[in-house]
């Protein structure tokens, strides 16, 4: 409960920083408008331009990638000031502050920014959802609304935990932002089916850097009922659990090795 | 309140070549130096005293002071503040510590100073009254009332250090650590600084260590000092006994015009030594002890015998201090050696 109040305080902070420029307030709602219109008409143009893939029609695969942006956007909203520590603030000796405060640097982290363009490709992408939803006429369940809720909730975190697990190898190698930037970039694959890929790639897919687990299998269970849904939500979030308790141990290890900067 | 015992850091670096070419070729090598940037240090301060905790750039202040306040985790030796090592009980020993480090703010950039505050009520749990009651003290001694509203990156440096000092106090810690809070600021907000923390230590009985460059701040402050010189302490003792060491030194720089030759002039007495440089023909230094000679008449002679046409009155440096201390304990050294 107090930790809520605290984000709440802390993000209120964050969002005032923001509104602090009038000019780069501006700007910014601007390009968050233009970058999201953008984004939604090129991937219109690219739907129209395949005809199908591997035996996907476009309504299918525009349904898959509507709905991997939805955890991607989630973990955007609160976990953007990671990227931060991978590449500068470790590097720079900025994390200093973090480590005097009674709170855990973890929770320092999310509260230090929210990051409102997450609610842009929220919409966009149940934007995509709803129209190739309806396009396909998917017979919607409980158990297929529940698993998809499930997947981009607790999809989100597992991609969180990534981020928090590599962005804390800064406090070893100084900066880890380049190798954050791959691990990342893995959710490209995770955006199409994954029964286009070989198997090597599907096992890495589920069980190793597992986007495919969150983001594929609920969208295979909801269009083709290819899983169970309750079995299916129940790994996802066991594989969260897994991977953030793994991450924020791996980040409590490298935090004692941090050297800050000469002053 | 604070005890450290045998603190040791040990930094690996990789040793670098030279150039670019050098630089790759490190990435291929596995070897390293270590730097021990702090070696073996232990001391006790009791609670409600003030610590100058001294010593020349790079000697390893900073280091000891990140490291007492859980930044930095030891390589060897321990840390206690309270009962607590700050590093394995981060969370806890900061309830019970402020921080102020002179050249990094701890507030943010860009939203006025009272929403800085704000937060940081939040985060440390303080109640509204304890926040009333503090907040009323704090801007009485730091006066920063005047610069409330503004965003933090508008501060002056000396607005800032003030502003810095108040948000440490906030949570009322039983410990403060100052690492070189006067830093870069001039005489009249360096004195207001002062005076503040003289009054933080007397109303709440706060611990204070803080680093300095400025011997004004010493002697104005501090009670006790810890020197400390290539990681290791060179003296830990009451200010009295330093002064009581190397007297009240003062330097007195002068010019003096080119028809005077320094050399001829008669040396005013065994007290003054006299310094000259040998690629400044016009610059002379004497150096005294302020409570054996009187400066009035030091300066008088200069004028008169050595015709000075400037001169420059400085106290004695930190640097100087430990320069003469390393060089009386290697005399003390070789005394031993040839008995």
């Amino acid at each position: 409960m107090r930790y809520f109040k605290l984000y709440f305080t802390c993000i209120k902070r964050s969002m005032m920083s923001r509104l602090e420029y009038k000019r780069d307030s501006i700007i910014s709602i601007l390009s968050f408008l233009i970058s999201n219109a953008c984004s939604l008409c090129s991937i219109y143009f690219i739907l129209q331009a395949i005809p199908s893939l591997k035996g996907y029609t476009p309504a299918e695969v525009g349904f898959f990638y509507g709905f991997s942006m939805l955890p991607i956007a989630i973990d955007h909203l609160f976990s953007d000031e990671f990227w931060l520590v991978a590449f500068r603030r470790v590097q720079l000796g900025d994390m200093d502050r973090h480590f005097l405060r009674p709170v855990p640097i973890i929770f320092q982290m999310f509260a230090e920014t929210f990051q409102p363009d997450g609610f842009g490709e929220v919409i966009v992408g149940i934007t995509m959802i709803v129209i190739c939803g309806l396009n396909l006429q998917v017979a919607v369940s409980f158990g297929a609304i529940l698993v998809l809720s499930i997947g981009a909730i607790f999809g989100a975190i597992i991609i969180t935990s990534f981020k928090i697990a590599i962005s804390s190898l800064a406090f070893i190698f100084k900066r880890s932002g380049p190798l954050l930037q791959i691990i990342y970039n893995f959710t490209i694959y995770a955006k199409y089916p994954i029964a286009i890929y070989p198997y090597a790639i599907r096992f890495i897919l589920i069980f190793i850097l597992p986007f495919g687990l969150f983001i594929s299998l609920p969208v295979d269970t909801l269009l083709y009922g290819s899983y169970n849904p309750y079995l299916l939500s129940l790994a996802i979030i066991g594989a969260a659990v897994v991977f953030f308790t793994l991450a924020t141990f791996i980040w409590t290890l490298c935090a004692r090795r941090y050297e800050s900067t000469g002053s | 309140m604070i005890k450290v015992q045998e603190l040791t850091k040990i930094f690996r670096k990789p040793i670098r070549g030279k150039g670019l070419i050098g630089m790759i070729s490190t990435l291929f090598s596995r070897k390293y130096t270590e730097i021990r940037a702090v070696d073996g240090v232990s001391f006790d301060i009791p609670e409600g005293e003030i610590v100058g905790y001294i010593g020349s750039n790079g000697a390893g202040k900073s280091t000891t002071i990140k490291m007492m306040c859980g930044i930095l985790t030891p390589t060897s030796g321990k840390v206690f503040i309270g009962d607590k090592e700050p590093y394995l009980k981060r969370r806890v020993v900061a309830k019970d510590i402020g921080v102020v480090f002179g050249q990094k703010s701890q507030l943010w950039w860009d939203i006025p100073l009272v929403e800085s505050f704000k937060v940081l009520k939040e985060i440390y749990q303080v109640s509204d009254e304890d926040y009333e009651e503090r907040m009323s003290f704090l801007s009485s001694v730091l006066g920063i009332d005047e610069f409330m509203t503004q965003p933090v990156r508008t501060l002056s440096l000396g607005q800032r250090m003030r502003a810095d000092l108040a948000a440490s106090m906030l949570h009322n810690p039983k410990i403060l650590f100052l690492d070189e809070p006067t830093i870069g600021m001039d005489v009249l907000v360096k004195e207001k600084i002062r005076t503040a923390i003289h009054a933080l230590n007397a109303k709440y009985h706060t611990t204070i260590v803080l680093t300095t460059h400025d011997m004004a701040d010493i002697e104005n402050l501090c009670s006790r000092i810890i020197m400390i010189e290539k990681g290791k302490i060179i003296y830990d003792g009451p200010l009295r006994d330093i002064k009581r060491r190397f007297g009240n030194i003062k330097t007195l720089t002068l010019t003096v015009p080119p028809s005077v030759d320094p050399e001829k002039v008669k040396p005013f007495s065994d007290d003054v030594a006299m310094v000259l440089d040998k690629d400044n023909k016009d610059k002379v230094v004497l150096k005294f002890d302020a409570d054996k000679v009187v400066l009035e008449h030091v300066v008088q002679y200069a004028f008169s015998q050595y015709q000075a046409i400037d001169m420059k009155i400085a106290d004695i440096s930190i640097e100087d201090v430990v320069k003469q201390i390393l060089s009386q304990q290697e005399e003390e050294h070789e005394k031993a050696k040839k008995i």
